[in-house]
This record gives C-alpha cells, structure tokens and sequence, in this order.
C-alpha cells in the first residue's frame, strides 16, 4: 500500500488516538461473513470469510482409513491438512506442503481435537482440509473457526463449537483480530482458540513479547472476540434451517 | 433410586428446538438420550446438529446431519463386494463394511436351512440385498443376516439415496410418511436405515416424484407439518386418482 514496487513498514501503524493502520478502533474486529454446506461431495464443508482471509474448510469421515495401519482401535484418526493456494499470497506460493503449512496443520488438528468425541467412531478417519483462497493475516484462527464448522456440518459429534481469534500488539496498544500490516510489523501476536461453551481454551500461541500484565489484557481481549465469532458461527449453522422455514411458511 | 427422578430438571430449551453442538440443553435429574452428553458441571448438552426432543424427564437430540452408524437390529439395503466361501463383504454406506456369513451347509436337516444356504448362494458381488444388521459392536466389523422373511436380494425396482439421518423422518411417526408415499407411489417401498431407498417400481414418473418427495423430506426435515405436505406435493406429481 506505501509503496507500489515493495510493502514497506507503514510509518505509523496506530495513531495516538488508537486508530489503526485499516481505520479499525483497537478493539474493532474486521468483517466476517461465513456459509456452512457449501461443497456437495463432502461429508461437511464452510467458506469463510474474514477480513481479506478467505478460506474454505473440508471435513470427510468418519470413513475408512487409509492407509490401513495408521487407523486406532479406540478412536479415530483425526488428520488435517491445511493449504495455502498458490494465488493465495502477494508473490505466487510454492505449492506443496512447507514448513510453515505443515506447522499450521498440526496446530489446527490439536485446536479441533479436544471438542471431538474421537472414542465414538474406533477404526476410522475423520480428515480435515483447510484451503486458504485467499490470505491476509490470521489464517490459521480463519482455518479452525470454519473447520470447527464443517465439522458440525458433518454431523460429528463434538464437544462445542471451537472459535478462534487474535490479538495483537502495536506500539502502546493492543489490538483485537490482528491484520496484514499489524501481522508483519507489529510487536506481538497472540492466536487463540476455544470451545466457548465449556470455556475450554484448545490454542494459545505467542509471537513477541508482552508483560504479564498486557498478557492477560490480551488474552481478556481475545476471549472477548472469540465470543464474537461464535455468534456469527451459531447464526450461519442455523440459517440453511431458518431460510427453509420462512421459505415453507412463505408458500402456506 | 426413584427418587432422584422427582423432578428437579431445569430446562433451557423447548421441545423440537433447532440445537447446536455444545448447547445447554437442560441441568438437573434427567436421563440423558442420544445426541447428548453431560459435562463436568452436570449440564446436559447437545453434541450435533438437530433437535431436541424431550419427553418424561428425558432429553435427546435427533441429528440433521450425519453419516450411517450401523445399530444392531437395523434393516439396511447393502452391496455385495467381495465373495469367499464362508464370508461376504458388503457396502451398507457406512464408515466400515459390513460382513455376512454364509451357514455351514448341514444336508438332511429339514428344507428350511437348505433354502437359507440357497439364499446366500444365490448371490453375487454387485447384488443389492436387504439384510437386518444382527450385532455391532463399535469395533469389529458388523454383521449382516440375510435370515427372515423379505429379506434378501432385492430384485428389480429403483434405488435413491437420501441422507441416514433424516431416515427417521422419511419413515414419520409408525411409519405414516412412508405410508403415504406406498398409497401415493401405489408400489413398494423400503426406506433402509442406512439412507438408501428401494422403489418397486419401473415408471420413471412413480420414480421421478418420489425422488422429488423424498429431496423435499431432506430439505424440510426441522420443520412440522411435513407428512401433509409431502402429500399434496405426490398428489400434484403423480395426479389426484384415488
């Protein structure tokens, strides 16, 4: 945005008046839009989108395992794949799985793991895909609030709905739900996710450094937009449902 | 051990609400059913989609969503797979095969067992048959009988697939809603548990308007007053002779 050849470090990125960088209010989340049942062969799908994230979330199981050998005689086999798409970023992404993906599916996979009831369907897999379309910040907290969904979509039995979001540092202020140039030069980055019914938190990262103190702020800030995100959850699981009742009570 | 059935059951939800995973559904003295599940501070909650039922200090969720889970005792429409000479693999779409076992031939022992031998003989990998899941454990494959009146090759007719878990709806109330679609379709039908659908019948209009009935049942399966409605729709379809 500063310049037209290389991003370049925004001279000010908060103003003293607590403005950001994308005209947000520091506790201001970015809009978010999501849509449950979107892919037709899966089990469970969700699109969301958040901020300039756009992401699309799989969910296929509880199905056979393959390869055989990996399948658990006590529960199943959770696996996740989350994958950014090569026309996903500023400059083309690689594609193939990185370090940096590999990472984010192992994260995804443990953040969704606590509200599965994994013990109900022995032998079998439930795969998970996260495909990022589009990336601007935040995508892994993205990846887990529309997977968490697709899930449910799926019909797999689940603990409570698991809903994430970041908080960030800039100069003196914290900043709830992080972005693009929050993200790359910022002081902190806190990701956080929960399963809000059961206050159960499944995700705590720390990137930067932060008093104890503004720790706990933070992470007060962060439960705050996880309550946010779970509304917006609940609202789009329920809307295929509510739009087929005013539909039905429409024609009688 | 009655007692503590008195109520003291405090309820958050109505009856027939449209639920969530995690919901609160109620606290207190209740026998939890299925699609629930009681947390550490003694909260029932729903684990799906679906909706709530309650009756006599029960509470329950009915799935919206979700794949076949095989139960013992559930008649299930299956594909034979794979063939050996004592066991049969087959497809009952779910999240494992199912197996049946083909009995021991015993000679001279009556015509009975002779012909449930002939039964499984009968049969060959791709053949659909109607079978009733005799047990499953949760952890080993589960097991298919082809032993009972009805049961067997289904031969002829149409299949269409709908969602397992709106089986329960497409059945209705002791049945009423398949019963309308039988009177309408003027044919046989058998709703599996397992989501899949035999039509007895080979006129593609029959087929066409229960396929329509049967997409709307999936669609309008959170809401009431759905079996009158499936009526009228069949009557427009299929032309009110009757």
């Amino acid at each position: 945005m500063n310049s037209i050849f290389t991003e370049e470090k925004p001279e000010i990125l908060i103003q003293e008046d607590g403005t950001r960088i994308d005209g947000r209010k520091p506790d201001e989340m970015r809009p978010i839009s999501i849509e449950v049942g979107v892919l037709r062969k899966a089990n469970g799908s969700a699109y969301l989108e958040w901020g300039g994230n756009r992401v699309l979330a799989a969910v296929y199981g509880p199905r056979e395992v393959h390869p055989r050998h990996l399948a658990l005689p006590d529960r199943a086999l959770i696996r996740c794949r989350y994958n950014m798409a090569p026309f996903s970023t500023e400059e083309r992404k690689r594609p193939g799985p990185d370090r940096r993906s590999i990472e984010l599916s192992k994260v995804i996979r443990e953040a969704l793991l606590p509200a599965v009831f994994v013990e109900r369907f022995p032998n079998t897999s439930i795969d998970i895909f996260v495909e990022i379309l589009r990336s601007d910040a935040g995508t892994r907290i993205a990846g887990i609030t529309a997977a968490s969904l697709a899930l449910a979509d799926a019909g797999i039995p689940l603990r409570g709905l698991v809903s994430g979001c970041t908080v960030g540092k800039v100069g003196d202020w914290l900043v709830l739900d992080v972005g693009h140039e929050e993200d790359m030069w910022g002081d902190a980055d806190i990701p956080l996710a929960m399963i809000m019914e059961t206050k159960e938190i499944t995700l705590l990262q720390s990137d930067g450094t932060l008093t104890p103190e503004e720790f706990r702020e933070a992470l007060d800030l962060a439960i705050k937009g996880c309550t946010y995100v779970y509304e917006l959850q609940k609202e789009a699981l329920r809307r295929p449902y509510i739009a087929v009742e005013k539909e039905v009570k429409g024609e009688e | 051990m009655k007692k503590s059935a008195s109520s003291k059951a405090e309820f958050f939800v109505k009856d027939r609400e449209l639920v969530l995973p995690g919901q609160a559904l109620a606290k207190g003295s209740l026998k939890p059913d299925k699609g629930v599940y009681v947390d550490e501070e003694g909260v029932v909650r729903s684990y799906m989609v679906g909706l709530v039922e309650i009756s006599n200090e029960r509470v329950g969720v009915i799935p919206l969503r979700g794949g076949y889970v095989p139960k013992a005792g559930d008649l299930v429409i299956a594909r034979i797979e794979k063939m050996s000479q004592r066991i049969i693999f087959a497809d009952i779409n779910s999240y494992c095969k199912a197996i049946m076992i083909v009995p021991r031939p015993e000679p001279r022992r009556g015509g009975r067992r002779h012909s449930l031998l002939a039964k499984y003989e009968a049969l060959a990998p791709g053949d659909v048959v109607l079978a009733k899941i005799m047990s499953y454990d949760g952890v080993s494959n589960p097991l298919l009988s082809i032993k009972g009146e009805g049961l067997g090759k289904l031969v002829g007719g149409s299949l269409i697939m709908i969602e397992p878990s709106k089986v329960p709806r497409a059945l209705g109330k002791r049945q009423s809603m398949l019963q309308v679609l039988k009177q309408k379709a003027k044919c046989d039908i058998i709703i599996a548990q397992n989501g899949i659908v035999w039509i007895n019948s080979n006129d593609p209009k029959v087929i066409g308007a229960i396929e329509k009935a049967l997409r709307k049942i999936e669609r309008e399966s959170h809401l009431s007053g759905l079996t009158e409605r499936i009526g009228q729709l069949l009557d427009s379809l299929l032309g009110r002779k009757s």
